[in-house]
C-alpha cells in the first residue's frame, strides 16, 4: 500500500497520518480513533477498523489478537432523525 | 531524580488532569500524570464541547471569562488547531417565566461585561435559520461563547507536558495512596510505586474513591448522561442551541466536521456509573431536535453513547487543597469540566506553587455548606 492510501474512507484519513500517531506512541485503536476520528464517520468505522488494527500490529508488533477493538455504538445503521422521531415503542 | 519520582503527580487524564498538569510542568515542576485506562476515556471523550460564560454565579462566570481567554489562545500555544470557535450561546425563552429569568440572569452577567443580549424570536431566526419560531419568545445571547474539540485540547495538553520532560502513564489505575505524616507521598498504580510530595485528584466523577484513598469523603456522584451525532452536513448555524423546558436539549454543529452533536438531561436524572446507551434517548432526542429547528429532519442519526456528569449538591466543582497535606482536589465539575478545565488548570497550578490563586476560589472549597447552587446549570 501506498503512504497516502486512503484508508478512512468516511473521515478521508491517509495511512501516513495512522502512521505517525502510532510513530508518536499511541498504540491503542481507542486513541487512534480519538486523534484522528478515523472510525468515526458514516459508516462507524465498519469499513476501516481492521485495516488500522492491522497497521497498528505491524507497526508496533503486538499480534492482531491482543489488540482491543473500539466500541461499536448504536445506531447500527444510520437512521434520519425524521424516521427516529417518528419511532413509537410497542409499550406505548 | 529516579525516574519513578516526580514533583507533582496528577490521576486522571481527562481535560481537567491534563490542564493542571500541563500549567504546573510550565511552571518548571517534572509533572506526571497516571491515568487508568487511555486519555478522555472518562467524561471529557464524551462531552459535546460547548463552552460558555453565561453563568449566574460570579465565581463561574470569573472562571470561564479567563477559560474563553486561554482557548483563543491555544492554538498558538500548541501549534496545533483545536477548532476553537466563538459561536455563541443561544438560551431559548418559550415562557414569560423563562424570558424573566434570562433577563433577570443578564443584569447579573452585564455586571461582568458579558457581551449578553435577550434577542427576539426574528433574531433568532436570523442566527439559526429555519428555529421554529413557534410560540418562541426569544433568547438570551452571547456571541463570545462557544466551542472546541475535547481530544485535541486534552491531547493538546498531554503532549506539551511531555515535551516540558513530564511523563502520561496510560493503563495505571492508582489503587492506593501512601501519606507519612499526614502528608501525601506516594501512590500504587499496577504498574508500580510512583513517588511525590504533590498529589491531585482529578478523576472526574470516580474522585470521591480516589479521595477515599487518603481517607477523605468528597460529595461527588455520577449521573448518566447521553448524546448522540448526525452525519456531517454544510455549515446551517453557530451557535449552541439551549432549550432549558423539561423537555428540552441542547445541541451545536460541531465546527470542525459539520456533525450536529447534542444531549439533553433526563428528568428524572440517573444515578450512578451505568454507560450504556438508552432507545428512549435515541428516539426522544431526535423529537427535540427536530421540534426546535425542523429543517433537521432529514439528517442521519450516526452513534449515540453517554456519559457520566460528577455532580457535586449545588452544581459547582470543587477545586481546594485538603486535610492531608500535599493532596489536592479538582474535580466534580457537574457538566461543565472541558469549559472550566484550562482556567481551573492555570489556578490549580498557582494554588500548589504558591499557596493561593490569583482569583479567590472559596466559593469551590472542599469545606463550603453547597447551599447555593447555579441556576443556569
Ligand atoms: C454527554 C455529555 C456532554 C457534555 N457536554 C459538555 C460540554 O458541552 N461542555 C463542557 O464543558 N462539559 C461537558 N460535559 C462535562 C465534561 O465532559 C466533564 O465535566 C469533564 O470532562 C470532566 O473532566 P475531568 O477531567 O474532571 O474527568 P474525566 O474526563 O472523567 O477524567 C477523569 C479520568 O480519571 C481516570 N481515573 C479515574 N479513576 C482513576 C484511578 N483510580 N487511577 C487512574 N486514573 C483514574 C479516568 O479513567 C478518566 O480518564 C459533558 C459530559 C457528558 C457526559
Ligand atoms: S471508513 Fe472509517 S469511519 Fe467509515
Amino acid at each position: 500500500m501506498k503512504q497516502n492510501t486512503i484508508i478512512c474512507r468516511c473521515e478521508e484519513i491517509t495511512e501516513k497520518e495512522i502512521i505517525k500517531v502510532i510513530e508518536q506512541g499511541y498504540h491503542s485503536l481507542d486513541e487512534i480513533k480519538r486523534l484522528l476520528r478515523c472510525g468515526m464517520g458514516h459508516c462507524q468505522g465498519r469499513s476501516c477498523t481492521m485495516i488500522i488494527a492491522r497497521i497498528l500490529s505491524q507497526k508496533t508488533g503486538q499480534p492482531m489478537s491482543k489488540i482491543k477493538i473500539t466500541t461499536s455504538r448504536p445506531p447500527l445503521k444510520p437512521i434520519s432523525i425524521k424516521v427516529l422521531s417518528e419511532y413509537k415503542s410497542h409499550e406505548e | 531524580m529516579k525516574n519513578n519520582t516526580a514533583d507533582v503527580i496528577v490521576i486522571g487524564a481527562g481535560i481537567i488532569g491534563a490542564a493542571t498538569g500541563y500549567y504546573l510542568a510550565k511552571k518548571k515542576l517534572k509533572v506526571y500524570v497516571l491515568e487508568k485506562e487511555f486519555p478522555c476515556f472518562g467524561s471529557t471523550g464524551r462531552c459535546i464541547g460547548g463552552i460558555r460564560q453565561q453563568y449566574t454565579h460570579p465565581l463561574s462566570i470569573n472562571v470561564m471569562k479567563e477559560s474563553v481567554k486561554i482557548f483563543s489562545s491555544l492554538n498558538k500555544e500548541f501549534g496545533k488547531d483545536i477548532e476553537w470557535f466563538p459561536g455563541g450561546y443561544l438560551f431559548l425563552a418559550h415562557s414569560e417565566e423563562q424570558k424573566n429569568t434570562y433577563l433577570s440572569t443578564i443584569q447579573i452577567q452585564h455586571k461582568f461585561n458579558l457581551p449578553v443580549r435577550f434577542i427576539s424570536a426574528d433574531e433568532c431566526n436570523n442566527i439559526v435559520n429555519g428555529i421554529n419560531t413557534e410560540g418562541l419568545l426569544g433568547g438570551a445571547y452571547c456571541p463570545t461563547d462557544g466551542q472546541a474539540n475535547p481530544f485535541a485540547v486534552t491531547y493538546g495538553y498531554l503532549q506539551r507536558i511531555k515535551e516540558l520532560n513530564g511523563k502520561v502513564f496510560t493503563n495505571s489505575n492508582v489503587s492506593k495512596i501512601k501519606t507519612s505524616g499526614n502528608k501525601a507521598k506516594s501512590v500504587i498504580t499496577n504498574c508500580g510505586e510512583y513517588f511525590a510530595p504533590v498529589v491531585i485528584n482529578a478523576t472526574g466523577s470516580w474522585a470521591k474513591h480516589v479521595s477515599k484513598m487518603v481517607g477523605l469523603d468528597v460529595p461527588i456522584e455520577p449521573e448518566r448522561h447521553e448524546s448522540l451525532v448526525t452525519e456531517a452536513c454544510e455549515r446551517l448555524f453557530d451557535p449552541m442551541l439551549v432549550d432549558y423546558r423539561s423537555d428540552g436539549c441542547y445541541f451545536i454543529q460541531n465546527y470542525g466536521t459539520g456533525h450536529f452533536i447534542g444531549c439533553y438531561t433526563p428528568v428524572p436524572n440517573n444515578p450512578g456509573y451505568d454507560r450504556r446507551a438508552s432507545s428512549e434517548f435515541i428516539t426522544e432526542m431526535p423529537r427535540r431536535m427536530s421540534r426546535l429547528v425542523p429543517r433537521l429532519k432529514e439528517l442521519k442519526v450516526i452513534r449515540q453513547w453517554a456519559g457520566s456528569y460528577e455532580m457535586t449538591p449545588d452544581g459547582n466543582p470543587i477545586v481546594d487543597k485538603t486535610p492531608v497535606e500535599g493532596f489536592y482536589i479538582s474535580a466534580g465539575m457537574c457538566g461543565h469540566g472541558f469549559m472550566f478545565g484550562p482556567a481551573l488548570g492555570k489556578y490549580m497550578s498557582e494554588l500548589v506553587t504558591t499557596g493561593k490563586t490569583s482569583l479567590p476560589l472559596d466559593d469551590f472549597a472542599l469545606n463550603r455548606s453547597f447551599g447555593k447552587a447555579e441556576a443556569m446549570k
